[in-house]
């Protein structure tokens, strides 16, 4: 496709260009945004468009176009600029009127600021990072299908300082270089071919970390993490944006040197000019911090994110042919997914049933407080001192497109900040952990708490996860009040007694196999799942969670008569409560067979299945007395 | 960049001395006119006071240039920052005419500008032309401030909606403060000497930053070429006070899923040191546009800061807040609360999401309105009401206070396991820093003229209990501690959940065994609610039609009723809040009477709860609280009937189920019984006057429909005979 060079490679020609033919008709700008609209939706248009997400950003041609996959962290204020100005040319004295938008910086020339042709426009700016707990497989997958070949130029030269600060990172810490990259990364085929990528991409995590901790922070929600953060300034409809939404942007990639001159610059002047020491140093290191470590993009088309699972085409709704395709196998998938989980869960069915259900479940509305579908599971009886839960969570993050475990030990609890606040002299909103995209997987590891005492903060961040739970929101700490904001987040309770934390359900884990060795004997389950299988259940998982789901007049009078009924015989035995969870075991019964209603069969079933698992939680109090 | 464009179309297109000219014109002749008619000049006053020095800032009201001009306020609103400076020159110009005396110099300034005035008339040939730099600027002679308050017709607007288009143009916003810094001069007029010559250069600085001037530009220097350096005078030189403030959008006017705005402010002279973060402003001010020079603007390049130049500033609090933001009720609104039946249409609107409990839903209803406080000759009776709610597990009483918490205006939220009585009343501490002993007032403090919710009422510490007990009845908590002696008002309304003992309702114990809470709490509660998980196929099956809707349509069912939304009916029982109304003489016995009824019957059936004297103030509180939602001033028979009937209704969910253990009675026998009763009392009375019978029933829970059903019925038993005018039953 060597048409596509320019566009990719040069668009800032491309809209200077348009804008140049426009004669200054506001027209233009939505003509840009038509042409790369147009551009992108060719075929397999995107995949050739490299992504920051897996390119190291010296390897990126500054103003090129790029795509990136975040979430948006934090929203800053709007910005005013230029949207067009006109540029004085001292020798000549003639005047040119040029294009302000996507560009940071003027290009050359005198700009006439009193000039009657200067526009200016509003932008806005959001701080995105990669979508955090995002597994590797997803990460590896979205690597592997991007078609952008970009090659190390050595025409690069203008960012040398840029690269001598990555040098002497990697001089200093030779050692950490090797140790980051060798048990993090899985067994991987591809690794001989990539060496060289996984070789140059090692030092630059080395360096955000370091720089997390000495002078810069990048203000990752989850400990941890690492991979570029970007300032993505959005020029049309940024309304639509939320904060943790899931996106693709397709941006001009701008990493000026005169970027970061600026912050090293303020900082110089502050002492000379008094206005300035309201924005503070901690502020301007938040908000314009050097480019070559936050790069800034200039959005050209921006779209929000079902879900991020590679392995399905990006609007699932709309590709029906990918869907019933997958319909038709649907049923075995989940069969194969079944057995294995039930081998995961030391052959326990029952809980593999409802993890299918829990994995599958999201909040598809709200009434007023009420989140709808969501469904908090808890899996008690895990074993304790083994690493049983580690390699369980490893397994759900093979199967989940993002996921993050939690150790509920107590020093964790009193430490970690849980709970995204508002740091006022940075002025932004410093992230949490339970700052999380929709649909992230957190696996809280009960197991892990020991008795203590909890302090303050650990209160607080159990109260926070218990209204996570709850509710499916955060109060966000705005230091003044609090600002409560919803999120869809499949919280899995892992626990030796019932949870702590309130849940919807709760399953005991009852084995039938005794393995000597439960590390090996899960190693061994792990390995004898195909990536073919494996990729088909993360597919089937997604899918299922995306479907539509009704329920059908007859239906709804069934589950009343039966409601009613089950009252009649014994009050005690079923609550409002009750009736609302198993709505929702019945919808995700049937969703996860692939039914997009509830059938009286569906219901019949999912009424079973609460019986079977009451039933057991009952007979599990018994055992263990009065304890709860 | 723009604001340049607008002052030059500004100095074309405006005639500026006929602009002037009004300005001066309003200064001097603007009055209204006092209680004796007399006309106040109300800014000629004040250029008394600003040419005396006593006076710095002279605010211009637009409201009154409205009265006389309303143009000139369009025009002001939309190009402040110039119309500030030709009020300026205005003043400037009249203040010769206001000076009645001679003024003693305030500051070294004063002295300084005194001394060049009097140097020019002296020494100067009027001839000599000046050149313009060492003239004296107008900023530094000047040593008032002038501000415009925007008219009270202008809406504020919202942080995030304030763009580009308000540029240059008078804005009011509101928000809380996140940042202010110090207080730190600014200079206005840089003054410096010549160290040469002698002549002495004025710069004045419009912009935060500038560059001095290094070479002295006089004739003398210039022509002699003798390279005059200049020095910087702090002496001479003028500075205004300043100050960066940083405010932040209220979280109502945020749109789900966003992070709040933010807006830089400057304040300068009279309008430093007014706020401190954390406070909740109204501010208007210009929206300007920050210029940077020299290389800051270079590397800048395309971007432009903004910021609000404040004219006005105004501290104001939370709860004054909210009110402010809500209008008057229009007629259509008010039309739609009081329908017929909004008293069910109110409390439907407690908590919508949570199925029946209409009872518990209309006393919360009155929890929140309140009763009429009472202070007879200084003893204070208190009109909040407080209510505990008791219950199995699963029955929605926190929803039912969480919402409470959203709804009211004012409230705090704790549970019972995570507060001490400390954390609850107030806790003496000592500041870590000065070692002094400060108070810090707890939840209920906090809660002043709202409501207090506390969840987990029965997990509370006996001690820590008792810590309320005060508050409960006397609405104040003293505290002697650590040689602090004082009461705090603590005027809250306390609603607390609590589970039975022993987590479900058992009833084969009493009462008393399944609450485990001391009578002198109980007592203080006026409603207490037990709800219980009670099966009943007809609730049963609207319960599961309402959830299985939900899931189905994921929204509320259609209700015959839309549920009022919050914020309106915020605003209805605050407008409900300013009637105080008052029980009627008539009523007075009817009460008494139904108070001694209770007495009775309290010692005859071995009663659960107490009823005392305070049971007859509960009544009041409730039927005042009633007669207020009811937007009336006097307190009606049907209120205290209501009253009485959700007291018997509340006392009703305590007894343990009745309807479990014998037959269930029908309305019909129960009315019987009780006129029986009436009839019984009389001695050998066996005739009942029909009103009197009603009353009976209606203040035990009975709707006068029932109570007309069970007349018929037992008419046609033969038990009892109607006479014609239904006036009177005689038994047969």
């Amino acid at each position: 496709m060597p048409s596509s060079e320019d566009w990719i490679n040069n668009p800032l020609g491309v809209v200077d260009g348009i804008f140049a033919q426009s004669k200054l008709s506001p027209e233009w700008e939505r003509k840009v945004l038509e042409y790369f609209k147009e551009k992108l939706k060719l075929n397999d248009a995107k995949s050739w468009v490299p992504s920051l997400n897996d390119v190291p950003l010296h390897y990126l041609k500054p103003n090129s176009l790029v795509k990136f996959r975040c979430m948006v962290q934090d929203m800053f204020d709007p910005e005013f600029f230029m949207g067009a100005y006109e540029t004085v040319d001292p020798s000549t004295n003639s005047k040119e009127l040029r294009c302000g938008k996507y560009k940071d910086v003027t290009d050359c020339g005198q700009v006439d600021f009193n000039s009657r042709n200067i526009v200016t426009s509003e932008r806005q700016t959001f701080y995105c990072v990669p979508i955090p707990g995002e597994s590797q497989w997803v990460k590896e997958s979205y690597a592997c299908s991007s078609q952008a070949r970009v090659v190390p130029s050595t025409s690069y030269t203008p960012h040398r300082h840029k690269r001598s600060y990555e040098e002497d990172d990697d001089m200093d810490m030779p050692h950490q270089k090797e140790s980051s990259s060798g048990p993090q990364n899985l067994p991987d085929p591809r690794r001989n071919v990539d060496s060289k990528r996984l070789e140059t991409e090692a030092p630059c995590q080395n360096a955000s970390s370091s720089h997390c901790s000495s002078n810069l922070d990048l203000n990752f929600p989850l400990p941890g993490e690492r991979g570029p953060a970007c300032l993505v300034k959005v020029y049309e409809e940024w309304d639509s944006f939320r904060l943790n939404d899931m996106l693709e942007v397709f941006g001009v990639l701008s990493v000026d040197p005169a970027l970061s001159f600026i912050a090293d610059d303020k900082e110089v002047s502050s002492l000379l000019d008094p206005t300035d020491t309201m924005e503070t140093a901690e502020e301007q290191r938040a908000h314009s911090p050097p480019a070559s470590l936050v790069p800034r993009l200039h959005v050209l088309y921006a779209q929000p994110l079902q879900h991020n699972n590679p392995l399905l085409p990006s609007a699932i709704s709309e590709d029906k042919a990918f869907l019933s395709g997958f319909l038709s196998e649907l049923n075995s998938v989940r069969g194969e997914l079944l057995t294995y989980l039930t081998h995961v869960l030391l052959g326990d069915a029952l809980a593999a049933e409802y993890l299918i259900l829990h994995l599958i479940s999201s909040v598809y509305a709200r009434r007023d407080v009420l989140p709808l579908g969501k469904f908090t599971l808890n899996i008690s009886g895990c074993p304790h001192n083994s690493s049983y839960t580690e390699q369980l969570c490893q397994i759900i993050q093979h199967l989940m497109p993002s996921s993050y475990r939690l150790c509920m030990s107590l020093h964790n609890m009193n430490n970690l900040p849980m709970v995204p606040r508002k740091d006022y002299t940075a002025n932004r909103l410093v992230g949490g952990i339970l700052q999380l995209a929709s649909n992230t997987s957190l696996f809280l590891d009960e197991t892990q708490l020991e008795q203590g005492q909890l302090d303050a903060t650990g209160v607080r961040n159990i109260t926070a996860l218990g209204n996570l739970i709850s509710w499916q929101k955060v109060d966000y700490d705005f230091s003044y009040h609090q600002m409560e904001f919803p999120c869809n987040i499949n919280v899995l309770i892992a626990s030796e007694g019932r949870s702590l934390l309130p849940c919807d359900s709760q399953v005991h884990l009852r084995p039938t196999v005794s393995p000597p060795n439960v590390e090996e004997y899960l190693k061994a389950i792990q390995l004898a799942q195909l990536p073919s299988h494996l990729n088909k259940y993360r597919v089937y998982l997604t899918v299922a969670r995306l479907l539509d789901y009704s329920i059908s007049e007859q239906v709804t009078k069934a589950v009343e008569e039966d409601f009613v009924e089950m009252r009649k015989d014994n009050p005690q035995s079923i609550s409002a409560e009750d009736l609302h969870r198993m709505l929702v075991v019945a919808r995700l019964l049937s969703l996860s067979y692939g039914q997009t209603t509830l059938s009286r069969d569906g219901w019949i079933k999912a009424k079973q299945l609460e019986m079977v698992r009451t039933s057991r939680t009952q007979q599990q109090e018994c055992v263990n007395g009065n304890e709860p | 960049m723009i604001l340049s464009l607008f002052v030059t179309l500004a100095r074309y297109y405006l005639n500026s001395t006929y602009s002037g000219k009004k300005c001066k014109q309003f200064l001097q002749e603007f009055y209204n006119e006092d209680s004796a008619g007399k006309k106040v000049f109300k800014y000629g006053a004040q250029l008394v006071c600003l040419a005396h020095r006593e006076q710095v800032a002279l605010v211009v009201d637009l409201d009154d240039v409205a009265e006389e001009d309303p143009q000139l306020v369009e025009s002001v609103c939309e190009n402040t920052k110039r119309y500030t400076g030709l009020f300026a020159d205005a003043v400037h110009e009249l203040l010769s005419e206001y000076r009645e005396r001679e003024v003693l110099a305030k500051d070294a300034l004063d002295v300084y500008i005194e001394h060049r005035l009097m140097m020019e008339t002296r020494g100067r040939d009027p001839a000599d032309t000046r050149d313009p730099r060492n003239q004296y600027p107008v900023d530094l002679m000047r040593r008032f401030e002038v501000y415009f308050r925007p008219p009270s017709t202008s809406k504020p607007e919202v942080i995030r909606d304030v763009k580009a288009d308000h540029i240059g143009k008078l804005v009011t916003v509101r928000g809380i403060v996140t940042r202010a810094t110090e207080v730190k001069p600014m200079m206005a007029v840089a003054t410096y000497t010549c160290d040469q010559c002698g002549a002495e250069t004025y710069q004045p600085i419009a912009s935060p930053s500038f560059m001095p001037l290094i070479m002295c530009p006089s004739q003398e220097c210039v022509t002699n070429r003798s390279g005059g350096r200049l020095y910087l005078q702090t002496r001479g030189s003028k500075f205004i006070k300043f100050q960066e403030l940083r405010i932040q959008e209220h979280s109502d006017q945020v749109p789900v899923g966003n992070i709040p705005r933010s807006m830089t402010l400057y304040a300068r002279g009279e309008n430093t040191r007014v706020a401190q973060p954390g406070d909740h402003v109204a501010v208007s001010g210009v929206f300007l546009p920050l210029l940077r020079s020299g290389f800051r603007q270079a590397v800048q390049g395309l971007l432009s800061e903004t910021y609000l130049e404040i004219h006005c500033i105004a501290l104001m609090n939370k709860t004054e807040d909210d009110e402010l933001g809500t209008e008057e009720l229009s007629e259509e609104e008010l039309r739609q609360i009081t329908e017929e039946d909004f008293y069910e249409k109110l409390a439907g609107s407690i908590a919508p999401e949570i199925y029946g409990h209409e009872d518990v839903k209309k006393a919360l209803l009155l929890l929140l309105m309140g009763g009429v406080e009472q202070a007879p000759r200084g003893m204070k009776i208190r009109g909040n009401i407080n209510i505990c709610l008791m219950g199995d597990p699963g029955v929605a009483k926190s929803q039912l206070l969480s919402y409470i918490d959203r709804l009211a205006p004012r409230s705090q939220y704790t549970t019972g396991r995570g507060s001490s009585g400390v954390g609850l009343t107030a806790a003496v501490m000592r500041d870590p820093v000065t070692g002094e002993m400060t108070l810090e007032g707890g939840a209920l403090v906090l809660a002043d003229l709202g409501v207090c919710c506390i969840d987990e009422f029965d997990k509370m510490a006996d001690a820590d209990r008792t810590a309320i007990h005060e508050v409960m009845e006397q609405q104040t908590i003293s505290i002697a501690k650590a040689g602090i002696m004082t009461s705090l008002n603590a005027r809250c309304s306390i609603l607390a959940a609590a589970n039975p003992a022993y987590g479900r309702y058992n009833p084969r114990k009493s009462i008393e065994q399944n609450i485990q809470l001391p009578a002198a709490l109980l007592s203080r509660f006026d409603l207490l609610w037990l709800i219980q998980d009670k099966p009943d196929t007809d609730n049963d099956l609207r319960l599961a039609q309402h959830i299985t809707y939900v899931h189905q349509h994921c929204r509320q069912p259609p209700t015959h009723f839309t549920p009022i939304d919050m914020k309106l009916m915020r605003r209805y029982l605050n407008k409900c809040k300013k009637r105080q109304p008052a029980v009627p003489e008539a009523l007075a016995d009817y009460i008494t009477a139904a108070y001694v009824e209770m007495r009775k019957e309290a010692r005859v059936s071995k009663d659960t709860t107490f009823t005392s004297a305070r049971t007859l103030l509960s009544i009041l509180r409730l039927s005042t609280a009633l007669a207020r939602l009811r937007m009336v001033d006097v307190v009606e028979k049907e209120d205290v009937n209501e009253a009485m009937r959700l007291m018997e209704m509340s006392k009703d969910s305590l007894q343990p189920d009745k309807s479990n253990t014998t037959r269930t009675q029908r309305p019909a026998d129960v009315i019987f019984s009780l006129v029986r009763e009436l009839a019984g009392e009389g001695g050998k009375v066996k005739a009942v006057r029909m009103t009197e019978a009603e009353h009976r029933c209606v203040s035990r829970g009975f709707t006068p429909a029932q109570f007309q059903a069970a007349l018929d019925e037992y008419e046609e038993l033969n038990v009892w005979q109607i006479n014609q005018a239904r006036s009177r039953i005689t038994f047969l």
